[in-house]
């Protein structure tokens, strides 16, 4: 038998093996408490009154009829709201929080949805009906900025250049210049809402006299949130627990507090009851976050054989009058590519909107969508097999940091995709491939994600009865987190997955990870690890001691195999262990963070999507029919739960490149379309075939468990493999996304 | 410019007016006050502690809150509590029966046909209905279009409908081994 004391992660048996989630009943049954249902005795309700108006300023409130409403307890706004602190707002030091304007500050209004008074009542359904009385009067203001696209912007000279958000290799402009082939090209992307089914939610609760706070919340990090409220309320941390059991995903919207979080918390210390407070999805949709609006200029310039010479990527995002988000379209260009002269910029230009923050694959999935488009279009130019242009540029080392990748398979991803899709037989004509009264498109594109790691504690404890415990305080918001921490401890005890209960979303368990960037997997995996091991080596010291099942034996000669130690003889569970002592468990603590291994590597996931589109011209329909996907992330520590990442990626995908579009009036800024129906995402009907395959090669420089991260890869790459698709299929080049049913009619009108 | 005269932490609205309903929930009689405006999701979710039903919009537009009305997939955010008197509703919490996960939930376990869970208890709602209805194929494109009411933001969707499709197998399957126990 295997000794796991020494086990190297090499050849795992539970790591890497099919695991039903251990969460999964509780979410099957609808006991798995998410943040909007749970209740605390004499709990309040909270429905924020938002504004209607995107530009002015906030005259009145009329208050007297939504106070008179049955059940109404108090309303709350600027002139009586308890004046706070802001947040330091600082990445470093865990403090961020996504809108940095508390809510009720001023009268000022920044965007539409902005909450101008928060009506707090006995039932949900009372503060909803008084919300909806409470009459605010504004003072209406002419030149609300809209988006960044309503026609108004066109320069690139506007907004804020950020210097330190650049870089520049070589000499690209001459080498722009002198390119025997030229792309220059420009592409614009729709603002976003990430839509998670759940809203935002708060649950916040004042024990002690008020001098300590515990909040539940729909969060991505918890640690993040504490962090900020200790600042905002002035309270020492250990004095703010924030809970997140069950998070109904978040795809970056709740990685960082908002406003609601606040206004709940006060408004529940000054009433001196628990408040609940769900955003309807209206609010949760103008203020709870969106990805900004893009607009990005690509030059490409290459040799007659396909050889970039020059890359320049200059891009403009979308940022709020009240914080400052920056989405950094450019952030994988450097590395995808190699070409020795290159430049890419950032701008951020502020409207009146609700902050943007990241959503899945920030800023990169706006970025790969330009580059990997303006690639396209360089084949086209160059009559060149777009796969075969791509292992042309193939970049055999970063071409940024000049490090050597710590495993890079984009090469294998490439032709494994393009096998089992079919590519060989495309007929690159356009127009050419038809089934019907459908014409057929084949595109592709390549895609990636940097893979990072945090700091990270966790705690482990093996007990008398024979089951082990294991805390982290990260999230697990709908990933697979759970499963992969037990599946951790079952890979290096020996016991059963069953018999392993994990802990998360809590500030008072060890100290996690956010639940974003696809850095989760690889910064909580190792700090559980080393967690286990530790508490190994205390079950160790005890069985050894006197009194113990192996007094007098060595601790190191002790082995572990299937929760059980050895000394080769004979062998005794670790509840054997621990009752012959009468300990109830013992425990054990592990940290880890990244470290050396960045100096000597570069680290990115990659991944090729091939897509076949149909076309109907005479409706102009589009549909996508298949989706053939490889990617390379290292190893997929469940493979069950990783494939579903990226076919939820790809799905999330479809709707970029189809169908989602915030819609802000160009005449006030104000939000059209802040409902589920009218901003479109892909449903049932919208799913094609999908086959996803995860090449299994574990990227062992990054951790000792070889998994680099899967959330938000499977995204990037779709929306230029659709448009590729839609450009073979009619030869209309559709470089603004959503690629709507509009602009098909009117090319269609057009052409 | 703020009336300080209309804020009072003390001050209370007028008392709710209520009204009684009487239906089945899970198999279980109830009878219940409720604000003649409550609506059945958050009576549910509020009012009963029964937070499997979920709230993703309030406006009929995601499916979140689907439940059965009298064996009928209906959105339990479009209904007004009162309007229930009488009738049979069914939640996810009365999908297992005994104890034992319906065949939906054991496929969608199986199947990984979830990924945060929120929208879940919603998509296995309309599944058990539409594998009961006659009216709906039993093909992947008539499930899907059937399912189109519930959306799953993490995209779950593929493995969605291989657990429906493996749950209609497994019930087919249980009915043969019924009738099949039934002859002498």
């Amino acid at each position: 038998m295997n000794d796991l004391t020494q086990s190297t992660l090499a050849q795992p048996k539970v790591v890497g093996q099919r695991t039903p989630r251990i969460d999964g009943e509780f979410k099957l049954t609808g006991r798995a408490g998410y943040t909007g249902e749970l209740s605390v005795e004499g709990m309040l309700y909270g429905y924020p009154v938002a504004a209607s108006i995107a530009h002015g300023t906030l005259e009145r409130l009329e208050l007297d009829e939504a106070l008179a409403m049955p059940g109404v307890v108090d309303i709350f706004h600027h002139a009586n709201f308890p004046r706070l602190h802001r947040s330091p707002n600082s990445m470093g030091h865990g403090d961020q929080v996504s809108e940095v304007r508390l809510p009720f500050e001023d009268e000022r209004i920044y965007y539409h949805g902005q909450y101008v008074a928060l009506v707090v009542a006995e039932s949900f359904a009372q503060a909803r009906a008084a919300a909806q009385r409470v009459v605010a009067r504004y003072r209406q203001e002419t030149g609300a900025i809209s988006s960044l696209l309503d026609g108004a912007h066109d320069s690139h000279t506007e907004g804020e250049l950020l210097e330190d958000s650049g870089t520049t290799r070589g000499d690209p402009e001459a080498a722009f210049a002198g390119a025997a082939v030229q792309i220059d090209a420009v592409y614009h992307i729709a603002a976003e809402s990430h839509l998670q089914m759940e809203m935002h939610a708060t649950l916040a609760e004042w024990r002690d006299d008020g001098s300590r706070l515990v909040v539940h919340e729909s969060s991505q990090g918890v640690f993040y949130q504490r962090n900020a409220m200790a600042r905002i309320f002035d309270l020492a941390q250990e004095n703010i627990e924030v809970i997140s059991h069950y998070i109904g995903s978040g795809f970056g919207n709740k990685l960082f507090m908002w406003p609601h979080a606040v206004a709940a918390a006060g408004a529940a210390r000054e009433l001196g009851r628990p408040l609940k407070l769900v955003l309807p999805r209206a609010q949760d949709m103008t203020g709870g976050g969106n990805r900004p609006a893009s607009r990005q200029r690509l030059r490409l310039g290459a040799d007659r054989d396909g050889r970039l010479n020059a890359v320049i990527h200059d891009s403009t995002t979308e940022t709020s009058l009240v914080d400052r988000y920056v989405d950094a379209c450019g952030s994988a260009t450097p590395s995808f590519y190699a070409c020795d002269n290159l430049a890419v910029s950032q701008r951020i230009l502020a409207l009146n909107h609700g902050t943007p923050c990241p959503m899945r694959a920030p800023g990169e999935v706006s970025g790969i969508f330009a580059l990997e488009t303006a690639m396209d279009e360089l084949a086209v130019a160059l009559a060149m097999d777009p796969v075969e242009l791509r292992l042309r540029n193939y970049a055999h080392e970063d071409p940024e940091s000049g490090l050597p990748w710590s495993s890079k398979q984009l090469d294998k991803c490439l032709h494994s995709a393009a096998e089992r899709f079919g590519w060989a037989q495309r007929d690159p004509g356009i127009g050419a491939m038809r089934d019907g009264d459908e014409i057929i498109g084949y595109g592709m594109a390549a895609c990636t994600w940097f893979a990072g790691r945090q700091p990270c504690q966790a705690r482990v404890e093996l007990r008398a009865d024979g089951t082990l415990f294991a805390a982290c305080g990260t999230q697990d918001i709908g990933t697979g987190t759970y499963t992969i921490v037990a599946q951790t401890v079952a890979e290096l005890t020996g016991v059963a997955v069953a018999d392993i209960e994990v802990k998360l979303g809590e500030t008072s368990l060890p100290t996690g990870p956010l639940s974003g960037g696809s850095m989760a997997t690889a910064t909580t995996l190792p700090a559980v690890a080393a967690a286990v091991r530790d508490a190994l080596s205390a079950l160790k010291e005890v069985a050894t001691g006197h009194g113990g099942v192996f007094a007098g034996v060595d601790a190191d000669s002790l082995t572990v195999a299937e929760g059980a130690l050895s000394d080769g003889e004979r062998s005794h569970s670790f509840a054997e262990v621990l009752e012959a002592m009468r300990l109830s468990s013992v425990n054990g603590q592990g940290s880890s963070a990244p470290g050396e291994e960045k100096k000597q590597y570069s680290f990115r996931s990659f991944g090729a999507h091939f897509v076949e589109v149909r076309v109907d011209p005479s409706i102009s329909r589009v549909r996508v029919a298949r989706v053939v996907s490889s990617m390379d992330i290292g190893r997929a520590i469940n493979p069950p739960t990783a494939r579903n990442q990226v076919e939820g990626g790809i799905v999330m995908g479809i709707g970029m490149g189809l169908f989602e579009k915030l819609d802000y009036d160009p005449r006030d800024a104000r939000l059209i379309n802040a409902n589920v129906a009218d901003y479109i995402v892909p449903v049932h009907a919208d799913i094609p075939e999908i086959d996803v395959e995860l090449l299994d090669y574990p990227d062992f420089k990054f951790n000792e468990f070889g998994a680099r991260g899967v959330g938000e890869i499977g995204l990037t790459g779709i929306a230029p493999a659709i448009s590729n698709a839609l450009y073979h299929a009619t030869g209309k080049r559709y470089r603004d996304l959503p690629v709507t049913i509009e602009a098909l009619l009117a090319d269609h009108a057009s052409g | 410019m703020m009336d300080d005269s209309v804020h009072s932490p003390t001050r209370r609205g007028t008392p709710a007016p209520t009204l009684n309903v009487n239906f089945t929930l899970n198999q279980q009689p109830i009878s219940l006050e409720v604000a003649p405006n409550a609506v059945l999701l958050d009576v549910l979710r509020e009012q009963l502690g029964l937070g499997g039903t979920k709230k993703g919009c309030d406006h009929g537009q995601c499916g979140a809150c689907t439940v059965h009305v009298d064996g009928q997939a209906m959105n339990a955010c479009l209904r007004l509590a009162v309007m229930c008197e009488g009738q049979h509703v069914t939640t996810v919490e009365g999908l297992a029966r005994e104890g034992e996960l319906h065949p939906v939930q054991q496929s969608f376990l199986a199947c990984d046909a979830f990924q945060c869970g929120y929208c879940t208890p919603g998509q296995m709602m309309s599944a058990t209905a539409l594998l009961n209805d006659a009216r709906i194929g039993s093909d992947d494109a008539a499930v899907k279009e059937a399912m189109s009411g519930n959306i799953c933001r993490c995209g779950a969707y593929k493995n969605i409908l291989t657990a429906i499709q493996q749950a209609r197998a497994t019930l087919a399957d249980d009915a043969t081994r019924r009738a099949g126990e039934g002859t002498p």
